[in-house]
């Protein structure tokens, strides 16, 4: 049985001056140990489902249900008590201003109700997993920005829950950090075996951690499911814009005979391209490239543009068949 | 004046001055803080709305702000001769400050308490704190830094609350300043009462701002 499971979601902001439907229809299920990417463009509705998850955000209509609880059948006090269970990091790590590192772990821990002897204990335990020992008597502001998130990811692990939510978790943080962070996310859900919503705007961090993703569109569910199956095949326009975001663009462009070749799994470390010039001595021009590398495996797609001679056109295009990859014409835009 | 009796007479109206204000602001704070808290919960963006009972809280802070502190004084006598016994001396400006200052430290304390980050009272609420919790754990410590400052501007305004109300028997400086400066023309004395409102002002000033400082963990030592 799914641990999260959103039936027939749909949210409705009424303003003064306008309706707006964040949400619409969204029927998605999250399994146990899943790290689950949500994926859209700004404004798409991202930011609304996950505090949907959590009931931060009310749905107009349909139901979240929480390993087996539909939270529209709590009391607040149930209500609390779940949150307690599904904890959550944000953009902007969301820390206590006026309290040091061990008191913003401490934070969800006193909610819980724990006694104070069992808090520090547990605050020693969570310094080690984040790596925050040395800086257990600073103050947020005197933390770096991933620091500050290994914070607040210590303050989400302390109470054991089941689930953690990321809200745009390391869209503050530079590229190397990002990659600190979704380690150390990927971790705790391996070690600990608790799941993770992601909700994110950055491909790179789906290919990083991500086990399934789900494409939101306009408040749309375009596409969910494993994450290689959606990024080799993505079938809908919402998500082929978001994983080939150039591909249009680089059409325009084209002038000689291309091709456009799909990667879906192949071993990532076989440089095809270089086999193709150095074995059949073809020369081909990378017009485009989005390729990326997931667990290994190679998926995107690269658009090549081939010598005049048919002979070799035709060469090339058996050579990268025999590899296993998908070769399609692309239509010539200029003539 | 001679010297031997100005120093007892300024002493007295220094220690008058001091009662009024420090207890005035005290009890103002014993009524303003529910209300500051009531107004930021009920309000149509707080944790818990209540739209009416917002709007009919927002409304009497506004009208009793708007009285002038003078008006005030005047119209509230019959109250203040029913809790004070009389409607002169120190004690008994204590009701009019107070009707006056606890609307203004309300407003004071709800804007301090309005700048706590969203963020971080959404990152409560998803840890499963309940209402009473987020007061007492993130909104009143993580405002601190501003209510102390708000404090120290309030019990600035009371000081000088407290001395206008000299000019209706209030007691303290600002009725030593009224009587003996003003009707009997001696401006020397005038001037020290002035002096040592001003010194008074300086001391809040310096104490409040002090602690805030000291006690703020939001700048990078
Ligand atoms: N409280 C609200 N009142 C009115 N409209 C809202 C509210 N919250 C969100 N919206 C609207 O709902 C839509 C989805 O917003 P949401 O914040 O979920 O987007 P997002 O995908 O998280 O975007 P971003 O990547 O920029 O964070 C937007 O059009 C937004 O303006
Ligand atoms: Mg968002």
């Amino acid at each position: 049985m799914a641990l999260i499971e959103l039936n027939h979601l749909t949210k409705t902001f009424v303003t003064k001056s306008q309706t707006v439907d964040a949400l619409k229809d969204i029927s998605l299920s999250i399994d146990k140990g899943d790290i689950y990417g949500i994926i859209g463009m700004s404004g798409a509705g991202k930011s609304t489902l996950v505090r949907c998850i959590n009931y931060l955000e009310r749905p107009t209509s349909g139901d979240v249900i929480i390993d087996g609880k539909n939270l529209s059948k709590l009391s607040d006090s149930e209500l609390r008590q779940l949150r307690q269970q599904v904890s959550m990091i944000f953009q902007h790590f969301n820390l206590l201003q006026q309290r040091d590192v061990r008191g913003n772990i401490a934070f969800a821990m006193e909610i819980a109700g724990m006694k104070k002897p069992d808090i520090d204990k547990r605050i020693d335990e969570l310094l080690d997993i984040v790596s925050l020992r040395e800086r257990q008597h600073n103050y947020p502001s005197q933390l770096s920005g991933g620091q500050q998130q290994r914070v607040a990811i210590a303050r989400a692990l302390a109470t054991n829950p089941k689930i953690i939510l990321c809200d745009e978790a390391t869209s503050a943080l530079d590229p190397q950090t990002t990659q600190q962070i979704l380690a150390l996310l990927k971790d705790i859900n391996q070690r600990m075996g608790i799941t993770i919503v992601i909700i994110t705007h950055e491909m790179s961090v789906v290919e990083s951690i991500c086990s399934h993703v789900a494409i939101i569109d306009e408040g749309v569910l375009a596409e969910s499911g494993p994450v290689e199956t959606i990024f080799s095949q993505p079938k809908t326009a919402a998500a082929k814009r978001l994983i080939f975001r150039n591909v249009q663009k680089a059409e325009k462009l084209i002038g000689d005979r291309m091709i456009r070749i799909v990667f879906d799994g192949q071993q990532a470390d076989e440089p095809v391209i270089a086999q193709l010039i150095n074995q059949c001595h073809i020369m081909v021009n990378i017009q485009f490239a989005d390729t990326r590398n997931v667990g290994g495996k190679a998926f995107g797609q690269m658009v090549l543009q081939l010598p005049d001679d048919h002979l070799q056109q035709d060469k090339a295009i058996y050579f990268l068949k025999e590899k296993g990859l998908k070769v399609e014409e692309v239509k010539n835009h200029a003539h | 004046m001679p010297i031997e009796k100005m120093i007892p007479l300024m002493t007295a109206g220094v220690c008058d001055t001091l009662y009024m204000t420090l207890v005035s602001t005290l009890f103002a704070y014993l009524l303003g803080f529910p209300l500051a808290i009531l107004l930021v919960l009920t309000s149509p963006k707080g944790l818990k709305p209540i739209p009416v009972l917002y709007r009919i809280m927002d409304a009497i802070v506004n009208i009793f702000r708007s009285i002038p502190f003078l008006i005030l004084l005047i119209m509230v006598i019959p109250l203040t001769r029913l809790i004070a016994g009389k409607a002169y001396g120190s004690t008994a400006t204590i009701v009019p400050l107070v009707i006056a200052a606890a609307p203004y430290v309300a407003r004071m304390i709800e804007s301090s308490l309005l700048e706590v980050d969203p963020g971080v009272i959404e990152m409560a609420q998803s840890a499963g704190a309940s209402i009473p919790t987020i007061v007492f754990k993130v909104l009143i410590p993580e405002a601190k830094t501003s209510l102390i400052v708000g404090a120290t501007i309030s019990t600035g305004t009371i000081l000088g609350y407290s001395a206008m109300s000299g000019a209706v028997g209030g007691g303290g400086l600002g009725q030593i300043a009224i009587s003996y400066g003003y009707n009997r023309y001696q401006t020397s004395v005038m001037l020290v009462t002035v002096v040592l409102l001003v010194i008074l002002m300086q001391i809040f000033q310096i104490v409040g701002m002090t602690i805030a400082r000291k006690t703020d963990k939001r700048t990078r030592e």
